[in-house]
């Protein structure tokens, strides 16, 4: 019965139109970018930067290199605004519809229909991900040659790859983005969980992130980065840095899976006490 | 099968529902009666699990609702006011959905349900090209989905056009019939009640203030329509000579015991009072409620 619980709400997740609201919004934005990397003096800027540093520019300008220079702004502003709309919906959504009244007439635990919807959210977060990844690489394959990959996030990273360890590490950078897009999901599911409005558990939770990022911003915070969330969500970077700094990224997934956990008790607990009258 | 033992729900300040006792029996059409706010739809939600009791006990079939959920919920369905779905999905679909949160059915059973609600044909569109009615009758086939033993109506006619309240009545009336159910009915149709229901349970401002078979709201009172020159010079003089026990609209009196229109008359005539017009009016069932009410108005 859980799975059949999990495939219906996977039916009322994907059979909204609003769902795929991210999946067309990163479309658009991700051939945008590309327009702008190919026609602008932003490609010429970053051949600069590998001639002198030594390296072949032609080498390095390739679909893998610009697909994750696409990934970069879109993981860090377009991703979480998505998931925290759909993990805004999950509950409030219904709540507001009046759909949860005729579920919550039925023998199902509150727990265990938050338990699927939960699970339903990591499933959307999981699909956007590596929609987002797959996309921005066959985008930018259209465009640019397959050769090897050249990272650079300035003061963090600056690394060059062959084609075939690019790949495997933009593959499994994925898993660490899909941790981050499960985590905002699971924030704006707990606030969706309280007796508010959709609209309003997608501000709050945004708010949330918002707020983690500007202090992430300020010098005076630098010291107490550890505590900020999108501190934590820079870990699927770090995959890329050459050696990986496996320390700092399990403790980043260590912080993310915690978050994780504590945003569904308190939604969970949240959702058991509350009333729910039309 | 629905038993109520000293319920109450407080909202902050607001108590919605005081000490709540009462018991409907299996195969009853039970009428939940009250205005807006009297604490029906309150009552309901802890009926179902809905809404936590601030005090007290909730047993359905047997089972606590708070402590027991899956099997006190296991043989019931439930109709709401606008009964909500997932419009951008079909209604076989819809029903898949609902369903499974009770038990696994199969899609013949789905069918056999849409054809008695009578949705054939149209399973598959869409919910939200359907109409108020027809969102109805998925409605009723959703609570009917579980094989459910009691079925609990919130307000089922709410919105629907004459011709379907009628249908709806109808098809309250089959439930019973045909598979036998208990059904526990709320609504502001007091028509609608009186046909249907057996006994009733009127609720104000949370606090139950009439329980009993439908029969007994009959046989209070005789009521009488008068038409005179001077209503309520008729009603003074009738008053004190103790034929009459009061009035209410402008033209209605209540008969004391043993008294007679004839005797009304002639008194009145004696007294040169003209009398254009006397009928005895049968009590209705909204006679009855809102002479329960005035006098609960005035009790306060």
């Amino acid at each position: 019965m859980f799975g059949l619980h999990l495939r219906n709400e996977l039916w009322k997740l994907f059979g909204k139109k609003r769902t795929y609201i991210g999946f067309g919004a990163f479309l658009l934005a991700q051939n945008a970018m590309l327009l702008a990397f190919k026609f602008t003096r932003w490609q010429s800027e970053m051949e600069r930067l590998l001639e002198g540093n030594g390296y072949l520019a032609l080498e390095y300008v390739s679909a893998l290199t610009v697909a994750l220079i696409m990934l970069i702004p879109q993981i860090a502003l377009l991703m979480p605004l998505y998931t925290a709309l759909v993990g805004g919906d999950l509950v409030a959504k219904e709540v507001e519809d009046g759909t949860l009244r005729m579920i919550l007439s039925r023998p199902i635990s509150r727990f265990r229909l938050l338990l699927v919807k939960w699970l339903a959210g990591g499933i959307f977060s999981a699909a956007l991900v590596v929609m987002l990844g797959v996309t921005a690489l066959g985008f930018a394959r259209l465009w640019f040659p397959w050769q090897g990959m050249f990272v650079f996030i300035p003061g963090q990273i600056f690394n060059v790859l062959s084609p075939a360890d690019g790949l495997r590490f933009y593959a499994f950078s994925h898993l660490f983005m899909t941790l981050n897009a499960c985590t905002v999901l699971g924030i704006a599911l707990m606030f969706s969980s309280f007796n508010i409005k959709p609209a309003a558990a997608t501000i709050l939770a945004l708010s949330l992130l918002f707020a983690n990022l500007v202090m992430e911003g300020i010098p005076f915070f630098e010291r107490y980065h550890q505590y900020l969330l999108t501190f934590h969500f820079h870990a699927w970077r770090l995959v890329f840095s050459q050696p990986m700094p496996w320390a700092q990224i399990a403790q980043s997934v260590c912080v993310l899976l915690a978050v994780n956990l504590t945003t569904f008790l308190i939604a969970a607990a949240a959702f058991q006490a509350r009333d729910i009258k039309s | 099968m629905i038993q109520l033992k000293r319920l109450n729900k407080q909202f902050g300040a607001r108590q919605a529902v005081n000490n709540l006792t009462l018991a409907v029996p299996a195969g009853e059409i039970y009428g939940l009666l009250g205005h807006n706010g009297a604490g029906k739809s309150t009552a309901i939600g802890m009926m179902l699990g809905q809404v936590w009791p601030t005090s007290g006990e909730v047993l359905i079939c047997g089972y606590d609702v708070s402590a027991h959920r899956r099997q006190a919920l296991q043989k019931v369905g439930a109709i709401f006011e606008s009964p909500a779905f997932y419009d951008y999905l079909s209604a076989v679909r819809n029903l898949e959905i609902l369903s499974s949160y009770t038990a696994l059915v199969s899609p013949r059973r789905i069918q056999e349900v849409i054809e008695w609600v009578g949705l054939s044909g149209r399973e598959r569109s869409l919910v939200r090209t359907y109409s108020h009615g027809m969102r109805a009758r998925l409605a009723l086939a959703q609570a009917l989905l579980p094989q459910p033993e009691l079925l609990i109506l919130d307000e089922p006619s709410d919105g629907l056009d004459p011709e379907g309240i009628h249908e709806m009545r109808q098809t309250i009336l089959r439930l019973r019939q045909e598979l036998g159910l208990t059904i526990l009915l709320s609504s502001h149709f007091l028509h609608e009640v009186e046909q249907l229901c057996t006994r009733i349970a009127v609720l104000n401002q949370g606090w139950m203030v009439f329980e009993g078979a439908l029969a007994a709201t009959k046989t209070n009172e005789i009521w009488v329509r008068l038409k005179t020159k001077d209503f309520g010079l008729a009603v003074k003089e009738l008053l004190q000579a103790r034929m009459i026990t009061r009035d209410r609209d402008e033209c209605m009196i209540a008969l004391s015991p043993g008294v007679e229109t004839d005797q009304i008359v002639r008194r009145l005539v004696e007294r040169a009072i003209p009398v254009y017009e006397i009928v005895p009016a049968e009590q209705t069932l909204e006679d009855f409620y809102l002479s329960l009410m005035e006098r609960q108005r005035k009790a306060q």
